[in-house]
């Protein structure tokens, strides 16, 4: 029944009513009686209008509707009339509500709902796990895939392989993140494009060079074509060669970060291998599908070995797992911590309500009396706190809105699936709509339920309503305060780990130096530079133009060695040493000036010199954890080690004759960070670059000005040596590749998070604890003004103030201690490399006890400096 | 004073659904407004039965929403305007159904009562 019909309906009984009672009086009037008697025996034969209006209405079913209308129309004016009360409440609540809330959307868009494609829950990665569980992705050559096609688990497979292609189209020429799709990608994911067609069958027939065709990523159009809504059936030039634009896929489309899509032609070339993309069948186990696959692929590994570990078992994952594995834990900790975020808030709002309830009392107590149901009353109060919990939700959602940005602009980049839309969506919308009406009936129950019982006879006949609160009031009070300060107690501990791991891991001793340096990525052309001799002569090339600068302090190559997180970790041997299977270092190709341009110091012995890069001379240097650890009786230098999986791939990658063969180490350098910043420098060996060469590599420059400034520049002089060069995209500072550790970002997050969330907790408790002192104060004035009338000095009754809320908080430290302990384990491992110190924990209690005494105190200031006289006139 | 209080007294209190009934039997002789319907049950029962408005027109709504009776607004007899009430066919059907309960009914409770011989 809409509200208007149910309002004309409401109309007409009062008019049917109304007619009643003047047909009743005109009768009257006929039968002789005068006018003003006839009108007043109509009105008191009829009864009471109100009471037959209301049950006549009630036949139609409105009554529940109208109470709650009434009753909101009730607790609205109430709020209005407590406008401070009403803002500490819903302010409580949003916080809570609204950073809940946008940590529930990053929950459910990257852990809940990641991925756009059909039936993502059956895709899989092939991953291999060697001996020493280390993670590897298996690529397949096209023979294989066909052949994998064939497995009775697999329902459906596509292949991919990513290539850095260049627009020419600019002044300068620009990376553009290529992936090459099997045309039955498309129908793999079953995710329809934004714009025109996705690839198709047609788009590469079999055995034939596939079709010029480009599908668009949808940031690619959206920053290259700016959104261009005409752009299908254009063409770009990739490369050089023209590809006619057909369509443009989803913004959640971003499988490989593709910018473009083109069709990819597998071939039969046993060097060339593709990225398999797999779904099972429904139904299926990953155990299940491991054990069919793993025979199939140990087939495959001794066809191509280089593509796969040695003893490895298959172990693959769901598309999502890995992420869920790097940030689930972390996500979900957050989760948690905005949660008692939430409950510290809806404790304040019980306390407020309890408090406020205690007021009411007398109002309370007067509609009981004149008949009120007490269920009725419980109702009444329930919807004001509803109408709270509704209003701090409103306020909490377009609160989370901006939370949400932020958060996701500090999530790790490579720890959740790009596929992701983290944002206020539908579900997350429902979510909130739950948490408040959750929230509601959590705060509010405890006071309505107090409240809607009133002691009628004890309320109405005391003359004053400035009683204290019951016993049983007070100690609702206490368990609440005492609540609030334990789980307040909690969150600030976890945000002292977490930022004392962060600060520990910035503090870390790098062992280079990252300041005023950057590394340039430059992607080599499909063939192009196909020899090792024009390879290593063009990339020298770039090095000494590059190197030339003005700016330019010193300049090096780095094929993968860029800290602090780098080299190709291996099996290494050293001649005349047993070999053990777990026996491995981080093997780095480098120019000679790479140890200059970081400043990490040579320690021992020389480095190699330009000449014997150039001839790709068979030198090695170790760092210092290396020769601790495998010469620990010195000896390493003009020891002989080899690489034995280090061989050459042409024509991609390039290497020089004898690659596995033995390698004289030369000299010894200081330890620099190579496994990230948190664990142990792990040992490394340094080979001169022209050893093996990818068609990728990796120019260190250190400028004498910030070194981005000069990217332009270093672009510019790279395109005079070959003008369709470009460097690769998003190219860093040392320091970004730092912040850019997953590890560092994750930190960065937590302990970010945590501290702001901590300090939310903390203002929230001091709010509740100001709240429950002034309250009880106001109660308390009249006893305050006779104990000093009868001499109690100021100091007297600021104690008695205070002594009542010691006790709480003293409870609620005890018990926050406790907990923290208790919870340790869980907190150190999820934040990692970090765990909680006594001083940690000393610190947070004085922090909290000193903010808690704070906001007792003001209030307890006021009640010594009320003046006596006052106070017993008080009413 | 003392006449309106033996009134009073002398007043029989409805059995549960029996209004419905005398309303439905009421509308049979033609439409008619609230008031009308009250004063026609006071009339015919010698007096004795007075319908409490706080009783008939959550009695009139109940047969509406039934869709026993259906209402329209209409001018009176004495040109006041008033909600006058009518009997649906369902509501003819209705007032059988009821008349043979009450007839069962009292046949029932007059055997009961019945000094036994």
């Amino acid at each position: 029944m809409s509200f208007w019909r149910r309002k004309k309906r409401e109309a007409e009984i009062e008019e049917e009513l109304r007619s009643h009672l003047k047909l009743s009086a005109q009768d009257r009037l006929e039968q002789g009686e005068k006018k003003e008697e006839a009108e007043h025996a109509a009105r008191r034969d009829f009864g009471n209008m109100e009471l037959v209006k209301e049950v006549t209405r009630d036949v139609w079913g409105w009554r529940w509707l109208r109470d709650v209308a009434d009753d909101a129309r009730y607790g609205m004016r109430m709020l209005l009339k407590n406008p401070g009360f009403a803002i500490v409440a819903v302010l409580s609540l949003a916080l809570g509500i609204g950073a809940t809330t946008a940590m529930f959307s990053v929950v459910y868009g990257v852990l809940v709902n990641p991925y756009p494609y059909a039936n993502s829950d059956r895709m899989v990665h092939l991953v291999a796990h060697d001996a020493t569980g280390n993670r590897r992705y298996i690529n397949l050559t096209g023979p294989q895939l066909q052949q994998l096609r064939q497995a009775s688990c697999i329902e459906s497979s596509a292949a991919m392989e990513g290539l850095d292609l260049t627009t020419t189209e600019g002044d300068l020429p620009e990376n553009v993140l290529t992936v090459y799709l099997t045309s039955n990608t498309f129908i793999h994911f079953g995710v329809p494009p934004l714009m025109g067609r996705g690839l198709v069958p047609s788009d590469a027939p079999e055995g034939q060079d596939p079709e010029n065709v480009a599908v668009l990523g949808y940031q690619f159009w959206q920053r290259h074509y700016g959104g261009d809504p005409d752009i299908v059936g254009k063409n770009i030039q990739l490369a050089h060669k023209s590809y006619s634009i057909v369509g443009v896929v989803r913004p959640r489309f971003t499988w490989g970060d593709g910018e473009v899509y083109l069709p990819l032609r597998v071939t039969a070339d046993p060097r060339r291998a593709y990225f398999p993309m797999i779904r099972l069948k429904p139904g299926l186990t990953h155990a299940a599908a491991n054990a069919e696959l793993q025979s199939l692929l140990e087939q495959f590994a001794k066809q191509t070995p280089t593509h796969f570990p040695e003893h490895f078992r298959l172990a693959i994952e769901g598309l999502n797992d890995h992420f869920v594995a790097d940030i689930g834990g972390t996500l979900y900790l957050l989760l948690s911590a905005v949660a008692l975020l939430l409950l510290i808030g809806c404790g304040n709002v019980s306390i407020l309500l309890l408090a406020r309830g205690t007021a009411r009392q007398h109002e309370l107590a007067v509609r009981s009396a004149i008949g009120a149901e007490s269920s009725r009353i419980l109702r009444q109060l329930l919807t004001e706190a509803l109408m709270l919990s509704f209003t701090g939700a409103i306020v909490g959602v377009a609160l989370a809105n901006s939370l949400v940005k932020l958060i996701v602009n500090w999530l790790p980049e490579f720890s959740f699936p790009h596929e992701a839309a983290i944002n206020i969506n539908l579900p997350v919308l429902f979510f909130s709509v739950g948490l408040a009406l959750l929230t509601g009936i959590v705060f509010g129950i405890s006071p309505a339920l107090q409240s809607s019982r009133p002691d009628v006879a004890q309320v109405m006949q005391s003359s004053t309503r400035k009683m204290t609160a019951g016993v049983r009031g007070r100690r609702t009070h206490s368990v609440l305060i005492a609540s609030q300060i334990a789980l307040t107690l909690l969150l600030l501990a976890a945000a002292g780990v977490a930022m004392q791991g962060f600060v520990r891991m910035m503090r870390v001793n790098l062992g280079y130096d990252p300041h005023n340096a950057m590394s340039v990525g430059i992607p080599v052309r499909d063939n192009s530079y196909t020899t090792w001799e024009a390879r290593r002569a063009y990339f020298n090339q770039l090095l000494q133009k590059v190197g030339a600068m003005p700016d330019v302090v010193s300049a090096g190559i780095s094929t993968n060695a860029t800290p602090p997180n780098n080299g190709w970790e291996q099996r290494f041997e050293i001649s005349g040493k047993p070999a053990a299977e777990q026996q491995r270092a981080r093997i780095n190709f480098i120019s000679p000036e790479y140890f200059s341009v970081l400043h990490i110091p040579l320690l021992q012995g020389r480095i190699w010199d330009e000449s014997e890069t150039m001839h790709g001379a068979k030198l090695a240097l170790i760092n210092q954890t290396l020769a601790t650890e495998y010469f620990p009786n010195g000896g390493a230098i003009g020891s002989q080690i080899r690489v034995p999986e280090l061989k050459g791939e042409p024509p991609f990658q390039l290497a020089v004759e004898g690659s596995n063969s033995w390698f004289e180490v030369i000299g010894i350098v200081g330890n620099a960070r190579d496994d990230g910043l948190r664990n142990p420098v792990k040992p490394a060996v340094f080979l001169p670059y022209t050893i093996s060469m990818p068609a990728w590599t990796q120019l260190l420059v250190r400028t004498r000005v910030p070194p981005l400034k000069i990217l332009r520049a270093v672009r510019e002089q790279i395109h005079t040596v070959d003008p369709d060069q470009q460097a690769s995209r998003n190219i860093r500072d040392l320091d970004g590749w730092i912040t850019g550790q997953p590890e560092w970002e994750q930190g960065h997050l937590v302990a970010t998070l945590f501290a702001g969330f901590a300090i939310l907790a903390l203002a929230l408790a001091a709010t509740g604890l100001y709240s429950v002192i002034s309250y009880a104060v106001t109660q308390r004035t009249n006893e305050f003004g006779i104990r000093m009338a009868l001499g109690a000095r100021r100091k007297d009754v600021q104690l008695m103030v205070l002594r009542s809320a010691a006790m709480s908080v003293a409870g609620g430290v005890l018990i926050g201690v406790v907990l923290t302990i208790m919870l340790n384990r869980i907190l150190a491992r999820w934040i990692q490399g970090s765990s909680l110190d006594a001083l940690i924990l000393a610190g947070v209690v004085l922090l909290l006890v000193a903010t808690a005494g704070l906001s007792c105190f003001i209030p307890a200031r006021r009640a010594s400096s009320v003046d006596p006289i006052v106070a017993l006139r008080y009413e | 004073m003392g006449e309106k209080r033996e009134r009073y007294q002398n007043r029989i209190e409805l059995l549960q659904g029996t209004l419905d009934l005398l309303i439905l039997q009421t509308l049979q002789w033609g439409s008619q407004h609230g008031y009308g319907i009250s004063v026609a049950i006071r009339n015919r029962s010698g007096e004795l039965l007075q319908v409490d408005t706080g009783s008939l027109y959550p009695a009139l709504h109940r047969l509406e929403k039934q869709k026993w009776i259906k209402a329209e607004w209409k001018i009176s007899e004495n040109k006041q305007r008033a909600k006058f009430y009518q009997l649906t066919a369902a509501g003819k059907k209705q007032l059988t159904r009821e008349r043979s309960k009450w007839s069962q009914l009292s046949d029932a409770i007059a055997g009961v009562l019945q000094p036994e011989e």
